[in-house]
This record gives structure tokens, C-alpha cells and sequence, in this order.
């Protein structure tokens, strides 16, 4: 062999090597979320369904001939903490993707880096209506959803209230948070769009023990119901402090009454509080069987119960949405992911819903108002609120833009 | 008049909470002049081993208090000796105050390894069906609250007053130097100054657990508004946290109710300003003359 050759010969081999290796190479998708304090529950259950995707699409070959790792992230429900972390995965982990964000909060205070960097972000959880129109004056926008947006959760709270229970006099209370008094704000708007003024609203900190002065306010002022934007614990607080008070009226509230948190620590108390919710612990259809048994198993939560189911199950379907936007793609390029998203031409088969063509350009949001349902705290669990739902669970609901007042519909029939 | 009735009993058992462990801050300062910020972890830790033996182990909670009272006197000592005997020796200023904080960190990391980060759920001892007096509702629980930190405080100051051992620690406060010249083993009082300001932390994170939730965090909101409490009331003085820890604790439910809930924490602040501005030892406390 000629010099010539055998440089040839090496060469050509030593880039196939190098692009078997490049092959070979996992698909890092970042995850971020709360795995500790108040929120928690919802982190570490959108964890755990991020968790399970990933190891059935790894199991069955992966995407694109290539594993995907997932680098996670604790934010503890902190702005700033979520900031540091997007700068990191970023720069440093060059994450192609991001699956996550619990806390309204942090979802607005971190997306812009990625934004920035043309990287895509599935917001499976957070709820804030802004979420998904932060960068609406920007020509592209890379924040996608597949949760149901607070624009939703909040006229379906008040149609609940209004209309469905006939409720007249509502007292609103919400944590001071970014999630609790974008929610208020929201709740103001659909309660004003049926001519009705809150007759209380009332703020309450994370990690308040007394909820007294809040409940005498809403007593006082003669409130029917309550209606809450909050999360677990203070939830658990102002259900206990109606206890205390001897004063019970219903709790209707954003889909975070159906925490754990929540639950376990009103006991009693919390019975009966409804929440939207866009998945309920039952296996109602096959792809939902097999998606509970198989989180029991691998995860075997206490009593069978998932800390929180709907985290659980948008969680898993993030990550399926985002591994059918890379396949089609045929690239871990963030604005061909971004482009393949937006045109999604085969179904995908989720827990919550098929997702058949999610997202389009100017819109970002996989779940319509026609998809949640209203889940009921009953015997600790989560249940359907009412017989009608749970008749057809099973018909799976699908994306429907124009459905904005499907409950007011339902409840007429 | 029955709202009024009602903001106040929830006051007085919010501020009874604060007083209490801000008389745990007033313990150890009496004999060392040094804190522990870590008195929330303290009581946070005292709270969750009194979740553990009670759920997990099935204990009484009463035949509970004690164990929890020892470890919570254990956990003191353990404070004193790592973090606050050696800034002491080297007479270094403000050493303690960073050491009591980290320790109160490691805590928190701890706990949170061990029992998990959620908030869980304490088993009411009594029942939870609210007592009517004068008109309002008052649980079971914040009377025991209540009268068990009343109890607590009354029998320190009882030990202090009338024991050989506590007027060893008065000494101590008195003058440290002349004391340790008496005879006295400073040391050991400031020890077990410790061991007493931790075991009022857990004995109180066991009473009032069963009201708030328990979990690695519950501490630090606590361990801050306690400190506020001992601020207004005088580090010096046991009954200037009991009255400093009701002033704050109605000041927040009547202003949530007759002002804002969103200010609700404003006025005991604003109090605070006042109080280090026109009486700095506190409503009840004695002006110290430091001689330099």
C-alpha cells in the first residue's frame, strides 16, 4: 500500500468512527421542575411520566437511531433558580430541548434564554395564561404547551360556580405568587364576562399557618363558595381553617386542589373541593391503562395514588410530542424542532388526549378548553365530578379551537 | 364584636407560637449574648421526630413529648459545641452568628434527606372539631398551644428563679466574668443554656405541628417572625416575648381582616422599626451599658 492509500484508507475509517460516535450520541433533553418543597408533588410526578417516555422511547430504539438523556433540574419553585439553571443547560449541557416548568413564575423568568437561543420549551405544567404569549412581538415564539392555560381553568372554574352550581356570591383567594394572582386576575375577567363582582378577594403567602382573617372576610361578606388559585399546602390551610371556623362552603378551585398536599393534609376538610383537570387517575381508555399500571409500578406511590396525576400525564406526553417533533425534523436543530412542532403531521397517541396537529404557528397551545374535565375530591382520590364525564371517559377528546364554552354547553344539555 | 373575638383568639395563638420560640432565642442570649438562628430548624427538627415516633412507630403523642423534648436538648448541645463554644473562646463577635445559621442549613439538608421534601400531615392528638367560646371557635389544639407554651415558660423561669441550677445561669447573665470567678462553670451553663433553648424549640415544633404542616421548611417563616418577636419584647425579658409574640400575632390577623390581607405582616414590621428605633432592648428589655 502506497503512502497515498493507507492516509486515505485512515482517514476515511477514522471518519466513519467519528460518525458512528456522533450517531451514537444521546439526544439531551433538559427537565426542569420543583423536585422539593410546596410544589413538589407536581415536579416530581411530571418527573417521573418525563421519566417513564423516555425509557419506552429508548426501549424501542430511541429517535432518530439515538438514546435520549434526560438532565435534570431541581428550580425549588424559585425564579432565580430557574434562571441559573436555563443559563446551564444551555451553555453548558446543550440541551436540544426542555420539558417542565411547574410554577408560572419561573416559566416567565427563565423561557427568554431559551427563547433566545432558539431552543424549543414544552411547558407541561404551568398554567399562566402569559406562558405561551411572552414573546407574541417576536417573529418566532419556542414556547409550546400541553397544559391546560389558566385562560381555560379559570372560565370553567366560574362557569362551575355560576353557572352550573348557581353560586352568586363567590369570594376569590390566591396566594401572591405569579401563579396565584395571574389566576386572580383571570378569574376576575371571566367572573366580570357574567356580570358578577367577587364579594372578597383575598392574598395569602406561601407558608402561612392562619388563613383566619382571609375566611372571616369571605364569611362576612357573605361568600357562597370559594375560589382558589394556590397550591397544596395554604389550600390545606384555608380547608383547615374552615374547619376551625365552623363555616363549610364549596371549594372550587385551579387544578392544583388535586395535589397530594392538598389532600392528605385537609383530610376531611377537603372533601368535595372540584378542580379542572385534564387527566384523572382511571383507566379509562388502554393507552391510559397502561400508562397508570405501568407508574404504579415503577414508582409505587402510597396508596396507589399519584402525587399529582395531570402532572404525571402531561409530563409523559411532553415528551412524546417533542420525540415525534425530532423524528419528523430529522434533525436536533432547536428552529427544526420548533418548525416540525408547529406542523406535526402524524397523530401522537398521548395520555391526556391525541395530540393530532397540536400546534401551528401562532398557536402554542395543545390543550383547548373542550379537553379538562372537573375532578372531584372524594374518599381522598380524585374522582370525576360528575356521572356524565366518567360515562365518556372513554371517548377521548380531542383539540377543538373553537371550543370556548363547551361547559356552559354541557351543563344546558 | 364576635369578628373581633375571633381575630384575637387566632392571634393569641399565632403569637404564643412566635413567643415560643422566640423565647427560645431569649434563653440562650441571656447567658452567652449569642443566638441561634437555627432555633426554627430546631424546632422543625423536633416536630419531625414527633411525627416519626407518633406515625411511624404508632407512640402516644403525649409519652412522645418527652423523647422529643431530650432530642431537641441533644440537638442543642451539639449546636453549642460545634458552632458556638469556639467563636466564645476566640471572643470573636459575630463567628456564632454565621456557624448557627450554617448549622440551621445542615439541618434543613438533613431533614430533607430524611423525611422527604413534602409537607406532610401531624395526627391531631385532640379533636379537631372546633370549641366555641365567647362567640368564636377556637380548636382544641391552639388552646393546648396556648397553655403548653405558657407552661414551658413559666417553669423555666420557675427553674431559673428558684433552683441552684438556674440561679447559676443568672449569675452567668449577670456578669460572665465575676460568675466564672464565683465558681461557676460558664461553659457548662452556656451549654446548657443550649440544650434548654433547643428543647423549648422541639417541644414547641411538637405543639404546634398538629396546626401548621410538618416539613423540612416549616421552620424558617417562623424562626424569622419569632426573631421579630424577641426583638419587640426584649431579648432579656420572658414576659416581653409572650406580650411581643401576641402584639404580633393579633397586629396580623386584625390587619388581614380590617386592612389588607396583603399587608397583613406590614404592621408588626413597622413596629419593629419603631421599637429599635425609640427603645432598642426591647419593650421589656433592660438597656445594657456595655463598657468598652
Amino acid at each position: 500500500m502506497s503512502f497515498a492509500l493507507r492516509t486515505l484508507v485512515s482517514s476515511i475509517s477514522l471518519a466513519l468512527v467519528s460518525l458512528a460516535a456522533s450517531a451514537a450520541e444521546p439526544i439531551k433533553i433538559g427537565v426542569d421542575g420543583p423536585f422539593t418543597g410546596g410544589s413538589s408533588s407536581m415536579g416530581v410526578s411530571m418527573r417521573d411520566g418525563v421519566r417513564m417516555a423516555t425509557d419506552e422511547i429508548n426501549k424501542a430504539g430511541g429517535v432518530l437511531g439515538r438514546q435520549i438523556q434526560l438532565v435534570e433540574r431541581d428550580d425549588e419553585a424559585k425564579n432565580e433558580r430557574g434562571v441559573q439553571i436555563a443559563q446551564e443547560l444551555i451553555d453548558k449541557e446543550h440541551v436540544v430541548a426542555l420539558v417542565g416548568y411547574i410554577n408560572t413564575g419561573v416559566a416567565l423568568a427563565s423561557e427568554r434564554f431559551f427563547q433566545d437561543a432558539k431552543i424549543p420549551v414544552m411547558n407541561n405544567v404551568a398554567t399562566g395564561s402569559l406562558i405561551t404569549h411572552q414573546f407574541d412581538d417576536q417573529p418566532e415564539n419556542y414556547v409550546f404547551r400541553n397544559a391546560a392555560a389558566d385562560a381555560i381553568q379559570a372560565p370553567m372554574i366560574v362557569d362551575e360556580a355560576v353557572v352550573r352550581r348557581g353560586f352568586k356570591k363567590v369570594a376569590i383567594l390566591a396566594d401572591s405568587t405569579n401563579y396565584g394572582q395571574l389566576g386572580r386576575a383571570d378569574l376576575q375577567k371571566a367572573l366580570a364576562a357574567k356580570g358578577i363582582k367577587p364579594v372578597a378577594e383575598e392574598k395569602f403567602n406561601i407558608k402561612d399557618v392562619d388563613m383566619t382573617p382571609q375566611l372571616l372576610k369571605a364569611k362576612e361578606a357573605g361568600a357562597e363558595a370559594i375560589l382558589t388559585y394556590g397550591i397544596g399546602p395554604e389550600l390545606a390551610q384555608i380547608a383547615n381553617g374552615m374547619t376551625k371556623l365552623g363555616w363549610k362552603v364549596p371549594m372550587i378551585g385551579s387544578w392544583t386542589l388535586s395535589m397530594a398536599n392538598f389532600i392528605d393534609n385537609a383530610g376531611p376538610g377537603g372533601e368535595g373541593a372540584r378542580m379542572p383537570q385534564t387527566f384523572i387517575q382511571e383507566p379509562t381508555t388502554p393507552r391510559r391503562q397502561s400508562f397508570i399500571v405501568s407508574y404504579l409500578k415503577t414508582f409505587a406511590p402510597k396508596n396507589n395514588r399519584m402525587d399529582s396525576p395531570v402532572s404525571a400525564a402531561q409530563g409523559y406526553d411532553s415528551v412524546y410530542l417533542l420525540a415525534a417533533a425530532i423524528k419528523q425534523a430529522g434533525s436536533t436543530d432547536g428552529p427544526k424542532i420548533k418548525a416540525a412542532l408547529e406542523d406535526l403531521k402524524t397523530p401522537v397517541e398521548g395520555v391526556v388526549t391525541t395530540y393530532s396537529k397540536p400546534f401551528s404557528a401562532r398557536d402554542h397551545e395543545a390543550i383547548t378548553a373542550n379537553i379538562p374535565v372537573f375532578g372531584e375530591v372524594k374518599g381522598q382520590r380524585v374522582v370525576y365530578a360528575y356521572e356524565a364525564d366518567a360515562k365518556k371517559a372513554s371517548e377521548v377528546r380531542m383539540k377543538d379551537a373553537a371550543a370556548k364554552a363547551s361547559t356552559v354547553v354541557a351543563a344546558k344539555k | 364584636m364576635q369578628i373581633l373575638t375571633q381575630l384575637v383568639f387566632s392571634g393569641i395563638a399565632l403569637g404564643m407560637i412566635y413567643a415560643v420560640i422566640a423565647f427560645g432565642y431569649q434563653l440562650t442570649f441571656q447567658t452567652s449574648d449569642t443566638l441561634n438562628f437555627g432555633q426554627g430548624e430546631a424546632l422543625m427538627l423536633g416536630a419531625l421526630v414527633g411525627l416519626t415516633l407518633v406515625a411511624t412507630f404508632g407512640m402516644n403523642y403525649w409519652l412522645c413529648i418527652p423523647i422529643v423534648c431530650a432530642f431537641g436538648a441533644l440537638q442543642g448541645v451539639v449546636v453549642e459545641r460545634i458552632g458556638v463554644r469556639p467563636a466564645i473562646k476566640i471572643k470573636s463577635e459575630f463567628g456564632w452568628i454565621m456557624s448557627t445559621i450554617a448549622l440551621g442549613i445542615i439541618f434543613k439538608n438533613v431533614a430533607e434527606n430524611v423525611w422527604g421534601r413534602d409537607d406532610l400531615k401531624f395526627p391531631s392528638p385532640l379533636p379537631e372539631a372546633p370549641l366555641h367560646l365567647l362567640g368564636a371557635n377556637v380548636l382544641p389544639m391552639e388552646l393546648l398551644v396556648v397553655f403548653g407554651a405558657l407552661a414551658l415558660m413559666l417553669a423555666v423561669e420557675f427553674f431559673n428563679r428558684r433552683t441552684i441550677w438556674g440561679k447559676a445561669v443568672v449569675a452567668t447573665f449577670n456578669d460572665r466574668e465575676a460568675a466564672k470567678l464565683m465558681g461557676i462553670n460558664t461553659g457548662r451553663v452556656i451549654t446548657f443554656s443550649y440544650a434548654l433553648s433547643s428543647l423549648t424549640a422541639a417541644f414547641a415544633g411538637m405543639l404546634i405541628a398538629p396546626l401548621t404542616l410538618t416539613g423540612a421548611t416549616m421552620g424558617a417563616v417562623l424562626g424569622l417572625k419569632a426573631f421579630a418577636v424577641a426583638i419587640i419584647g426584649g431579648l432579656t425579658s420572658g414576659l416581653g416575648v409572650v406580650v411581643g409574640g401576641l402584639i404580633l400575632g393579633i397586629a396580623e390577623t386584625s390587619t388581614g381582616y380590617y386592612i389588607s390581607t396583603g399587608y397583613k405582616d406590614v404592621p408588626g414590621l413597622v413596629l419593629l422599626l419603631i421599637v429599635l428605633a425609640y427603645k432598642p432592648a426591647g419593650l421589656f428589655g433592660k438597656t445594657a451599658i456595655k463598657k468598652v
